[in-house]
C-alpha cells in the first residue's frame, strides 16, 4: 500500500471515530439533564473542557450553554473536530482511495457528507434533539459495519482500525479525565442517586453501561468505572481493548515491512503499563496524571506511526 | 452545404429516423410527470456514486456533477463499422507520425510537412527524441472528436492524444441509463462499454519492457484538485491498479519506483494522465510538483513505459491538423476514410489576409490549446473579441488556424426540469468523443462520449463551459 493512502485511511478512521464520539457525548449529556436537574450554571461546559478548544469555543460565546454547545460540537464549521466537520475530513480523505474501498462504503460516507452539508441548527428544531442524534449515531454505526462486513482484511483494514482504536483511547482518556476533574469534588454525593447517574452517563458515553451492569451489577463507582474504562479486557471501546487490538494491527502493518519497528515497541510498553497496574493503584497515584501521561503517549505513538508507515521523506 | 444543423433524431419531415424509432416511441409513451423525473433521478444517481468533476476557479467547492441528458445518441451499426475504421487508420497514423517526428523524420525530408511547423511547434518536445517505446506505440490512448455536419457526414474536428478525459463518464452514463431506462436498453440490444477498462489495462501491459512477467501499472494523478479527477480515481479502480502522485514515486538507478508502508516497489508502466511540461522537473519545468524527477531518464533506459509518451502533442496541434489527410496518404498510402474540417494555416500570408477580411465567418483556433480554450467563433464574437484576435493572429501568425463554421448536428434534449420551467424536448447541438487504444492491436470502445451544449443555439459543447453529456447506444444490429 501507498504511504499516502496509509495517512489518508488513517485520518478518515480517526475522523470517523471522532464525529461518532461527539455524537455520542452530546446525546448523553442532553439525556442525562433532563434526567437529573443539573447542579453547576453550565452542566455543558465539560464537555466543552474534553474537546481540549476551550479556549477557542470562548472566544466566541459567552456561556456555554445547551444551544452553543451542541451547535459547537455539531455544525460549527470554526470548530475543526464538529461532527460536520469530521464528516467532512472523513468523505475527503477516502474520496482518493474510491478505488480501495467497498462502493458502499463510499456511498453511505458520501451520502451522510452531502446531508450534513445541508444540516443547520433549525433541523434540531424540526427533528428534535433525540431523533436527530439518534439517526446519526445509527449512520454511523451502519458506517462501521459496511467497513467491517465490506472490507478484506488487509493492510487497509489494519491501518483503519490503527486510526480508529488511537482515537478511541485518545477519547476515553479525555473524557474519563475532565469528568473525574468535574465530578469527584461533590464528595457529599458519593454513593448518592445522583452520582449513580452522573458515573453512569460516563460510561454510558462510551455505550458502556450496560456491559458494565452485566460484571459490575447496579454498583456504580468511581473507580468502578476507571477500571472498565480503562482496563477491562473485553469491551471494546476500553483502552486496554483497544490498545491490545492496535498492537496487533502494528505487528501484522510491520510484519510486511520493515524488522524492527519503533511503533510496534512502543505500543507493547503501552500495553504493559496497563496490564500491569490496576484502577485502584492509577487512581492512588493520580488519575489525571495518569490520564495526562496516556495522552500524550498516544500523541507519541501516532507520531511514530506516521514516521514509519506515512511521511513521504 | 446546406446550413440548416441536420437532426439526429428526426428527418426533414419529422420523422424518427428509422434507428431511432423505438426510442421515441419509448419517449413518447412516457407520461409527461415521469419525463420530468429523469434528470433529476439521474442528478442525484451521479452524486451519491460521487460522479464529479471540478472546476478551476468555482467558489463552490470547485465540485461538480457533469450534467446529463437522458435522451440517449443512437448510432447505427452501419455507421459505426464505418468510424471504427477511420478511427483506427487516423490514430495509427497519427502514431506513425510521432514516432517519424522523434525518429527519421522521413515525413519532413519528403516534403510532406514543412520543418519548421514541427519543429516551431509549442507541442514539439526535444527530450522526446530517440525514446522508443515497444512496438513503437506512443499513442496508446486517443480521443478523437467528431462532428456531423450540415452535409450528414461525421467529420474529425481535433484529436486527443495527450491526456484525453471523458471515458468515465461513458461508462458511468451508461450506468445510469442502465437504471432509468433498462427495458429500453435491454430491448434494443446496445453494444456494451464495460470492457473498456480491461483493454486499457491491456493496451498498457503490452507497454510493458520485455523482460517483465507481469507489470505493474499504475495511473499517474496530479491530485484531487485536477478537474479530471474523478476519472482517475474510476480508471484506476476499475483496472485494480495504484493511483499514484507524484510524490508517490521516486528514481533510483534509472528504475522507478512507488513508496509503500513496506518499502519501495517497482513500476513498469506508467498510465500518465499530467501534462509532459509537469511530468519530470529535470526535463521540463523545474518548479513542478507533480512529476518525478529522473523519469525521462528511465524512459530512455528502457525501464518504464509511459502512456502517452512525451511529445505525443505534436500530433494534435491544430496546424499538424490540415496535414492529417496527407499524413495517412503519406503513410499507408490510403484516402482517409473521415473527413477533416477545411483548415486554413494563417501562417501563410496570402491566406492570412484573405481570412482576415471576413474574420466574422470563421472560427479561429489556437494550434497549441485543447478543451475550447481560446476559440473565437467568428459569427457570435463581438467586435472587440474579433479586433483583440486580428492583433493576436497579426502578433503570432502560426499560433493560429482558421476554419469554417460547422453547424453541429442538433439531438432532442429534456429542458426546462432543472431550472422549474415545463419540461419539453429541444434540440440541441451535439460533437462525439469515441476512445481508442493501441497496444498490440487497436480497440476501439464503442460508442464515445456524446456532449450536448446545453443552452439553445450554443455550440460549445466543453464540461467547463456548460456543456453536458448522453450515453451513445451503438446498436448491435
Amino acid at each position: 500500500m501507498l504511504r499516502r493512502v496509509a495517512a489518508s485511511l488513517f485520518w478518515a478512521a480517526r475522523y470517523l471515530e471522532r464525529a461518532q464520539w461527539n455524537a455520542r457525548l452530546v446525546d448523553v449529556n442532553y439525556s442525562l439533564l433532563l434526567e437529573v436537574p443539573p447542579r453547576d450554571a453550565d452542566p455543558w461546559e465539560p464537555l466543552v473542557r474534553i474537546t481540549g478548544q476551550y479556549d477557542s469555543f470562548a472566544e466566541r460565546h459567552s456561556r456555554a450553554d445547551e444551544g452553543a454547545v451542541i451547535d459547537f460540537f455539531t455544525f460549527d464549521r470554526e470548530n475543526p473536530s464538529s461532527i460536520r466537520n469530521c464528516v467532512e475530513a472523513l468523505r475527503n480523505n477516502l474520496s482518493p482511495l474510491r478505488h480501495l474501498i467497498s462502493s458502499e462504503l463510499w456511498m453511505a460516507v458520501n451520502g451522510l457528507y452531502f446531508d450534513a452539508q445541508e444540516w443547520s441548527p433549525g433541523i434540531l428544531a424540526t427533528q428534535g434533539v433525540f431523533a436527530f442524534f439518534a439517526t446519526l449515531k445509527d449512520r454511523f454505526y451502519t458506517i462501521l459495519g459496511i467497513i467491517t462486513n465490506t472490507l478484506p482484511r488487509d493492510s487497509a483494514y489494519d491501518l483503519i482500525d490503527i486510526g480508529t482504536l488511537l482515537e478511541r483511547a485518545d477519547n476515553v482518556s479525555r473524557m474519563l479525565d475532565v469528568k473525574y476533574h468535574f465530578l469527584l469534588p461533590r464528595l457529599e454525593d458519593i454513593g448518592g442517586p445522583a452520582d449513580l447517574r452522573q458515573w453512569g452517563a460516563v460510561l454510558k458515553s462510551a455505550s458502556a453501561l450496560e456491559a458494565f451492569r452485566k460484571t459490575h451489577g447496579n454498583a456504580i463507582t468511581v473507580a468502578g468505572t476507571v477500571d472498565y474504562l480503562v482496563f477491562e479486557p473485553t469491551f471494546p471501546r476500553s483502552i486496554r481493548f483497544s490498545i491490545e487490538r492496535l498492537a496487533a494491527a502494528l505487528e501484522r502493518t510491520t510484519m510486511a515491512g520493515a524488522d524492527q519497528s519503533s511503533s510496534l515497541t512502543f505500543s507493547k510498553e503501552l500495553l504493559e503499563r496497563l496490564r500491569s497496574t490496576s484502577a485502584n493503584q492509577v487512581i492512588a497515584d493520580g488519575l489525571h496524571e495518569f490520564l495526562l501521561d496516556a495522552q500524550s503517549r498516544y500523541a507519541r505513538l501516532a507520531d511514530l506511526i506516521f514516521r514509519e508507515f506515512m511521511s513521504l521523506d | 452545404m446546406s446550413d440548416e444543423p441536420i437532426n439526429e433524431m428526426f428527418d426533414l419531415q419529422g420523422r424518427p429516423r428509422s434507428e431511432c424509432a423505438r426510442v421515441v416511441a419509448y419517449l413518447r409513451g412516457m407520461d409527461s410527470k415521469r419525463l420530468a423525473e429523469l434528470p433529476q433521478r439521474a442528478h442525484q444517481m451521479f452524486q451519491t456514486m460521487g460522479v464529479t468533476f471540478n472546476v478551476y476557479g468555482d467558489d463552490e467547492g470547485g465540485e461538480r456533477i457533469f450534467p446529463f441528458d437522458p435522451v440517449p445518441r443512437i448510432i447505427p451499426k452501419q455507421t459505426w463499422t464505418e468510424l471504427e475504421a477511420g478511427l483506427i487508420q487516423r490514430v495509427r497514423a497519427l502514431n506513425a507520425f510521432v514516432s517519424d517526428v522523434y525518429g527519421e523524420r522521413a515525413i519532413i525530408h519528403d516534403g510532406i510537412i514543412p520543418r519548421d511547423l514541427i519543429i516551431g511547434s509549442h507541442q514539439f518536445r526535444h527530450a522526446a527524441i530517440g525514446i522508443k517505446p515497444r512496438d513503437g506505440v506512443h499513442v496508446t490512448v486517443a480521443g478523437i472528436d467528431l462532428v456531423r455536419a450540415s452535409d450528414g457526414r461525421f467529420h474529425v474536428l481535433e484529436d486527443n492524444v495527450r491526456t484525453p478525459s471523458g471515458v468515465s463518464y461513458v461508462l458511468e452514463n451508461r450506468r445510469i441509463m442502465a437504471r432509468l431506462m433498462p427495458e429500453l436498453i435491454r430491448g434494443l440490444r446496445v453494444r456494451s462499454v464495460e470492457n473498456y477498462p480491461a483493454d486499457l489495462l491491456a493496451s498498457l501491459s503490452e507497454l510493458a519492457p520485455d523482460a517483465v512477467d507481469s507489470p505493474t501499472v499504475a495511473l499517474l494523478t496530479p491530485g484531487p484538485f485536477n478537474s479530471a479527477f474523478f476519472e482517475h480515481v474510476f480508471l484506476s479502480h476499475q483496472m485494480g491498479i495504484e493511483l499514484v502522485e507524484g510524490r508517490d514515486l521516486v528514481c533510483i538507478d534509472h528504475k522507478l519506483f512507488m513508496r509503500t508502508v513496506s518499502g519501495l516497489r517497482r513500476v513498469d508502466v506508467l498510465y500518465r494522465r499530467i501534462d509532459d511540461d509537469f511530468l519530470d522537473p529535470v526535463v521540463f519545468r523545474p518548479d513542478s510538483l507533480l512529476g518525478v524527477a529522473g523519469l525521462t531518464a528511465v524512459m530512455r533506459a528502457g525501464n518504464v513505459a509511459v502512456a502517452n509518451g512525451i511529445g505525443t502533442g505534436i500530433a494534435d496541434d491544430k496546424a499538424v491538423y490540415a496535414y492529417t489527410p496527407a499524413m495517412i496518404r503519406y503513410y499507408f498510402n490510403e484516402e482517409p476514410i473521415i473527413p477533416i474540417v477545411e483548415t486554413f494555416l494563417l501562417r501563410d500570408t496570402d491566406v492570412r489576409e484573405r481570412i482576415l477580411k471576413d474574420l466574422d465567418r470563421y472560427v479561429v483556433k489556437p494550434t497549441g490549446a485543447s478543451g475550447g480554450y481560446g476559440v473565437v467563433i467568428g459569427p457570435q464574437a463581438s467586435d472587440e473579441d474579433l479586433a483583440i484576435a486580428r492583433k493576436q493572429i497579426e502578433a503570432d501568425p502560426a499560433a493560429f488556424i482558421a476554419q469554417p463554421v460547422i453547424q453541429l448536428s442538433v439531438h432532442p434534449t429534456l429542458t426546462g426540469s432543472l431550472n422549474g420551467d415545463k419540461t419539453a424536448l429541444a434540440p440541441r447541438h451535439v460533437d462525439l468523443r469515441p476512445f481508442v487504444l493501441m497496444g498490440r492491436k487497436p480497440r476501439v470502445l464503442a460508442g464515445g462520449l456524446t456532449r450536448v451544449a446545453l443552452r439553445e443555439g450554443s455550440m460549445i459543447v466543453n464540461s467547463s463551459q456548460g456543456g453536458g453529456s448522453k450515453d451513445t447506444w451503438v446498436l448491435e444490429d
